[in-house]
C-alpha cells in the first residue's frame, strides 16, 4: 500500500479527535464535580442515598425500569415573577404604577397568568408581572419600591416537564453524583421519576403500586412486578409488612402479600429520588402552581 | 510502436489509480467558510465555553449569575413557599384553605396560630391521626409524617411560611428550633388528636 503512513496518521487523528470530544472533554468538564451548597441554605447537595435505597438502584437497573422511565427533567427557559409582599400605605399609587408599566412594557399582552390580590389592599395584585425578563423585573421592583410597596423577584424554570409537575428545574450533572450507574433513561412510556420521592413520599404507596399499578392508577400501562412479592398463607399472626388492597386486587382469603427485600429496596430507592434543590447552575426561587 | 502503446494503456487500467490534481471549485470553499462561521457563532452563543456551571437554556456564566435568587428574608419566605407548594399544597391547598375530605384549612387555624410552634412541628415530624377540631369543624383524617424527610432548614422555612401566610400572625421558626424538637421527639409514632392537646404549645 502506498501512503500507508499517511493513512495511519489520518485514522489516528480522526479517532483521537473523537476520543477527545467524547471522553476527555466531558471528564475535564464534569470530572471534578463534588457536593455543592444549596442556594440560600446551609445544606449541601446531593446527599448519598442510604444503604437500602442504594441497593434499590440495582433492583431498578435489573428490572429495566429505565426502559420506560426517565430520570431527567428538561427545561426550555427561565424567567422572573415579580411578587408584591406588602402593598405599603398607598395602594392606589401601586396599582397606578403597575398599569403604567404594563402599557410601557407590554402594550399587547397579558403579563399576569393567575389573578390574585393582596388581601385588604384594594386590589393590589400579588403577582403583577409573571414570566418576564430580569431587566423588566428589576425595573418593576424598583418602581414598586418608589411608591412604598415591597416587592421581590422569583426566579423560575419553564418547560413542559416543569408544567407537568415533574420537577422545579432541569436536571444537572450534580444530581447523579452518587448514582452508579446513572439511570438516565431515554423513553417515557411512564412519567419521569427524577422527583418521584418528593411527589409520592410514601414507600407503602410505591409497594402497592409495584404489586398492582392499576389498583392506584386506573388505566396505568405499567406491568405489575408481582415476582418482587410473596403471596403466602397467613401464619399465627398477619405479617406487619403485609400490604392492603381493595377487593379487586386482594389476594385469596387467608393469604397475604408480603414484599420481598428487593421490593423494599426498590421502594426505598424510589422514595429517595428527589432533585429539587436550587443549585448555582440551575437556579430558581419558588414554584408557581397557583389554582 | 503498437506494442508499446498497448502495454502503457493496460498498465494504466490495471494498476493503482493515480490521484489527479484539480482545483477545488470556489463555491465549495465559500460554503465551507460560511458553515465554519455559522458554527462558531452558534458555538459562541450556546457552548457556555465548556463551563460545568452553564447548562442550556442558559448560554453564559453571566446569565446564570444574573438569575441567581437573592438571599435574606425574601429568600427565606420564597424557600418556605416552595417547600409548602411542593409538599403540603396538594392537600392543604396553595391558598391554605384546605380541601374537604382531604385536609383541614391552615389559614386562620387555631392550631397554626398558637403561641408556640411545638404542636405544629410535632404534627409535621410524626404525623397525626384521629378526630381533630379545626375552626369549629371536625376532621377525622390521617396525616403522614410529611416533615420527617425534610431538612431542618426546609422544615423551619415551611413552618415559618405556614405561620405567617394568609393572615396568620404567629412567629417565625428557626432551623435550630426544629433541630431541638426533632432531637426530642423525632421518630415518635403518629400522634393522636387527644395526645396533641397534652403537648405544651
Amino acid at each position: 500500500m502506498r501512503n500507508g503512513v499517511i493513512v495511519f496518521i489520518a485514522a489516528f487523528i480522526a479517532l483521537g479527535v473523537s476520543w477527545c470530544g467524547f471522553v476527555l472533554a466531558p471528564v475535564m468538564q464534569l470530572g471534578t464535580e463534588k457536593q455543592a451548597a444549596v442556594l440560600n441554605s446551609s445544606d449541601v447537595y446531593p446527599i448519598g442515598r442510604p444503604g437500602e435505597a442504594n441497593q434499590g438502584l440495582q433492583v431498578y437497573r435489573a428490572n429495566g425500569c429505565a426502559a420506560c422511565h426517565t430520570e431527567q427533567v428538561q427545561q426550555s427557559g427561565f424567567a422572573c415573577d415579580v411578587m408584591i409582599t406588602s402593598a405599603g400605605t398607598n395602594p392606589p399609587a401601586v396599582i397606578a404604577a403597575w398599569w403604567r408599566m404594563q402599557t410601557n412594557f407590554f402594550p399587547n399582552e397579558m403579563t399576569q397568568r393567575f389573578y390574585s390580590v393582596i388581601p385588604n389592599s384594594g386590589g393590589v395584585p400579588q403577582f403583577p408581572f409573571e414570566r418576564v425578563r430580569k431587566e423588566i423585573a428589576d425595573i418593576a421592583v424598583e418602581s414598586f419600591q418608589n411608591v412604598g410597596a415591597k416587592a421581590e423577584i422569583h426566579i423560575i424554570a419553564i418547560g413542559p416537564d416543569i408544567e407537568r409537575g415533574w420537577g422545579l428545574r432541569r436536571s444537572v450533572a450534580e444530581d447523579f453524583l452518587y448514582d452508579q450507574p446513572v439511570q438516565l433513561g431515554s423513553l417515557r412510556a411512564g412519567p419521569d421519576l427524577a422527583n418521584v420521592g418528593a411527589r409520592l413520599p410514601d414507600a407503602n404507596w410505591q409497594l402497592v403500586h409495584l404489586y398492582a399499578p392499576q389498583a392506584l392508577v386506573k388505566n396505568s400501562t405499567m406491568p405489575p412486578f408481582r415476582f418482587l412479592f410473596e403471596v403466602r398463607k397467613i401464619g399465627n399472626a398477619p405479617s406487619p409488612d403485609a400490604l392492603q388492597f381493595s377487593k379487586a386486587f386482594a389476594p385469596p382469603a387467608g393469604c397475604e402479600v408480603v414484599p420481598k427485600p428487593e421490593a423494599k429496596q426498590l421502594a426505598a430507592y424510589l422514595s429517595s429520588l428527589r432533585a429539587d434543590a436550587p443549585l448555582y447552575e440551575a437556579p430558581f426561587t419558588p414554584i408557581m402552581t397557583k389554582p | 510502436m503498437n506494442d508499446e502503446s498497448k502495454s502503457s494503456n493496460s498498465s494504466r487500467s490495471d494498476g493503482e489509480p493515480e490521484t489527479v490534481r484539480s482545483t477545488t471549485p470556489i463555491w465549495i470553499i465559500l460554503l465551507t467558510l460560511m458553515l465554519l462561521f455559522l458554527g462558531s457563532v452558534y458555538f459562541d452563543h450556546h457552548s457556555g465555553w465548556f463551563s460545568s456551571k452553564v447548562y442550556s437554556p442558559y448560554t453564559s456564566k453571566d446569565e446564570v449569575e444574573l438569575y441567581q435568587p437573592k438571599s435574606g428574608a425574601a429568600a427565606q419566605a420564597a424557600h418556605g413557599r416552595q417547600v409548602y407548594q411542593f409538599v403540603c399544597g396538594a392537600c392543604h391547598g396553595v391558598d391554605g384553605m384546605g380541601k374537604p375530605g382531604q385536609a383541614p384549612p391552615l389559614a386562620g387555624s387555631e392550631w397554626v396560630n398558637a403561641n408556640g410552634f411545638h404542636r405544629l412541628a410535632q404534627i409535621l415530624l410524626n404525623g397525626l391521626n384521629g378526630n381533630l377540631q379545626v375552626e369549629g369543624k371536625d376532621w377525622n383524617l390521617n396525616m403522614a409524617a410529611m416533615g420527617a424527610g425534610l431538612s431542618d432548614a426546609d422544615l423551619a422555612a415551611v413552618l415559618t411560611y405556614i405561620r405567617t401566610s394568609w393572615d396568620n400572625k404567629a412567629g417565625a421558626v428557626t432551623a435550630d428550633d426544629v433541630k431541638a424538637i426533632r432531637a426530642a421527639v423525632g421518630g415518635h409514632p403518629s400522634i393522636s388528636a387527644a395526645q396533641l392537646k397534652t403537648i405544651p404549645e
